[in-house]
């Protein structure tokens, strides 16, 4: 990759085609079905994880033809940014296909992963588009750091600084942010993983704000990552871009956030299908990112485990698992809430769908990120052992699977069950899992066990490499 | 079974259409059609269906920004015929909106422009993350009736708040100006707790909302 490439996007904001937003908008709205139709891409909702090597290379050739075609929109020239596809091409080739993320003995390799692919997943988690209070956030992330399968840690995002609200672009964005970060530190150290991988520290939403989490010593490292976002869809901004030289020459990892939207300017499960391959292409182009959160959800309900939602899951994490280096990590948006075995079954199904389509795990967004406090490290450790449980299944048996579980929360997905927030799942004190809230997880653990999965394949893998 | 004299109309607007709307509006024009009577008995029931299906996310957006696109062709070739009828179907109201600062999120907020728009509402679009003050200032030079504000994301929350502060503690903005918000962490109850005229769950309630608060203006039951 040419190392002037940032430059080069910043011309090409100001000298590329004008257009007001809407304008762009309808540009896509009228691509996006031609190259559906072109590709001959099709969703079957009885078949979520599709074993269709052809059809995962046409979805991700059409993702490469979108980008190419209608360029990103940077939002502050309001001009796009044209990019051939040789040059897309290009620069993906020479994206990571691994990654070391954190440091010493907590530091864990991150590996492309293969289409039914038995290279272990890495397991991030957090509190994912979760809300916490500034009271029980502490607790909610030492929660998924003493997990013993989880790798990396996200921060999660907090309202509110000694009570006040965070008011991005002020000093309490920036004090905020800095005590956000320290809080995730201390959470690894706790857990005695000083040198886990920490994704992000969501609170503050302008590059300053993030900034400030920057602390060798109480806050992120160049071992750690922050977000970059973009806009739906193929959008980004100067406040964006401006982010990236700044941790490439900080030596941190930049993680790609994309959120394209089920039902949005991508239409349905294809239309969209193919809008996340090209903000995956968008990410590594201009942001030059480590990895990608794949997160995309339903524009009514902000969440994937429907079915257009794991469909997009298997499908996209195939196309690009099987024509480039890209390294991505799931974001499984639930409807339902942690002390429920709805929230267990979708977790699953997400997780089964991703592990056997390339992806690695990111964690668990509970109710869409409606309520706060509502995540618990229980979720990730349930979600660790289904990933590991499927590693190296064919995607056949992986759709069995799928529909299984769907069978247990696809009528409740309407009206879901929000749950309880981390307060009243977890022991305080101990931060450790009520019996309540074991209970329900260990159900519908020995459930998917009797299925044939082996929930306790994570584990024993552990023991195996410890040995070894 | 005679077909019903707005199946065309409303098949080219489903399809999205944008030529083949306008040349059947035209051509119902020329039957003899009155050209208010094209919107609120052609067009408008169509438009509230499309926005139910898409409620119901049977079709999505882009079906819905073409199928406004093609009400928006319809409403350049008539709207020169409802002004010579002095009819001011499509000055429903003036509304402001725009997401509030702290959030970049825009799509919810964009489908409600668009909405409004094809609804016969005069619509100026401040964009994403405007601060409270730019708002009103913006509600005041566009002469606006009504300020809609959407947020997605809870820190934005606030700063709604700040907004409908400013102009409810002000009374000569109080009496000018309807507010109503919406978006992903906004309830009604919420809204109603700041002070808010009205409250949007999706795109389609904020039409409804809107012309709800015109009544309010306009000094109407509701």
């Amino acid at each position: 990759m040419r190392s002037d490439w940032l430059a080069e996007i910043v011309d090409r904001s100001e000298t590329g085609p004008y257009s007001k937003e809407s304008e762009f908008d309808l540009i896509l709205v009228r691509v996006v079905p031609e190259l559906v139709k072109k590709h001959g891409l099709k969703f079957d909702p009885e078949v979520l994880v599709p074993a269709d090597d052809d059809m995962a290379d046409r979805l991700y050739e059409a993702g490469l033809e979108l980008l190419s075609t209608t360029g990103v929109y940077n939002q502050t020239t309001e001009r796009r940014i044209i990019l051939t596809r040789d040059e897309i091409e290009e620069v993906v080739a020479a994206a990571p296909r691994k990654v070391v993320l954190g440091t010493g003995k907590d530091a864990v390799t991150m590996s492309h992963r293969g289409v039914e692919s038995e290279e272990r997943c890495v397991i991030h988690s957090a509190p994912t588009g979760t809300p916490c209070t500034e009271k029980y956030h502490p607790l909610i992330l030492q929660s998924a750091a003493r997990e013993p399968l989880v790798d990396c840690l996200g921060s999660g995002s907090v309202a509110t600084y000694m009570g006040r609200p965070v008011i991005p672009g002020t000093p309490t964005e920036i004090l905020a942010a800095r005590l956000g970060a320290s809080v995730a530190r201390e959470a690894v150290r706790k857990a005695g993983r000083p040198g886990m991988h920490i994704n992000d520290v969501a609170t503050p939403l302008t590059a300053q704000g993030k900034f400030a989490a920057m602390d060798q010593a109480k806050g992120l490292r160049s071992s750690d990552a922050f977000l970059v976002s973009q806009m739906v869809e193929l959008k980004t901004d100067y406040d964006q871009l401006s982010r990236v030289p700044h941790m490439q020459n900080a030596g941190m990892h930049v993680v790609d956030l994309l959120t394209p939207l089920i039902g949005g300017m991508g239409g349905g499960a294809e239309g969209t299908a193919v809008v996340t391959i090209a903000e995956l292409l968008l990410g590594t182009v201009c942001y030059s990112a480590s990895y990608h959160i794949f997160g995309h959800m339903s524009l009514m309900n902000v969440n994937n485990t429907d079915r257009m939602g794991l469909w997009i899951y298997s499908i996209g994490g195939q196309a690009i698992a099987r024509n480039s280096p890209l390294l991505m990590i799931n974001a499984i948006y639930c409807r339902s809430g942690p002390g429920t075995t709805d929230l267990l079954w979708e977790v699953a199904a997400g997780s089964v769908a991703t592990t056997v389509s390339g992806l690695h795990q990111g964690g668990v967004g509970c109710t869409g990120g409606s309520e706060t406090d509502v995540y618990t490290g229980l979720e990730a450790r349930f979600n660790a052992q289904v990933c590991h449980a499927a590693l190296g299944m064919s995607r056949e048996e992986a759709n069995g699977y799928v529909l299984e579980f769907l069978n247990h929360y696809e009528t409740s997905l309407a009206d879901p069950n929000r749950g309880k927030p981390f307060r009243e799942l977890y022991d305080v004190e101990l931060v450790e899992p009520n019996e309540s809230w074991l209970n329900q997880y260990e159900e519908v653990s020995a459930e998917i066990t009797t299925m044939g999965l082996d929930m306790d394949r994570g584990w024993k893998r552990a023991l195996e490499t410890s040995i070894n | 079974m005679p077909l019903n004299k707005w199946d065309g109309l409303r098949r080219e607007i489903n399809l999205g259409a944008v030529e083949a709307s306008a040349a059947e509006a035209l051509r119902l024009v020329e039957a003899g059609e009155d050209p208010l009577t094209i919107f609120l008995e052609g067009i408008e029931p169509c438009l509230s269906e499309i926005g139910d299906r898409f409620g119901r996310l049977e079709i999505f957006l882009p079906e819905l920004m073409l199928s406004a696109d093609a009400v928006k062709a319809i409403q350049v070739e008539l709207l020169p015929m409802l002004e010579a009828d002095g009819s001011d179907y499509m000055k429903k109201g003036r509304v402001v909106i725009g997401t509030i600062f702290g959030d970049i999120h825009d799509i919810g907020k964009n489908i409600v422009s668009v909405l409004l728009q094809v609804s016969g509402f005069e619509v100026r679009d401040l964009g994403v993350a405007v601060p409270a003050q730019d708002i009103i200032d913006s509600a005041k030079d566009f002469d606006a009736d009504i300020i809609g504000i959407s947020g997605l994301m809870m820190p934005s929350l606030p700063y709604m708040r700040d907004a409908i502060s400013l102009v409810k503690e002000n009374p000569e903005l109080a009496d000018r100006f309807r507010i109503f918000v919406g978006g992903g962490p906004v309830t009604r109850e919420w809204a109603e707790m700041v002070g808010a005229d009205g409250f949007a769950e999706d795109a389609v309630s904020a039409v409804e909302e809107a012309t709800r608060l015109m009544k309010l203006v306009k000094g109407e039951s509701v």
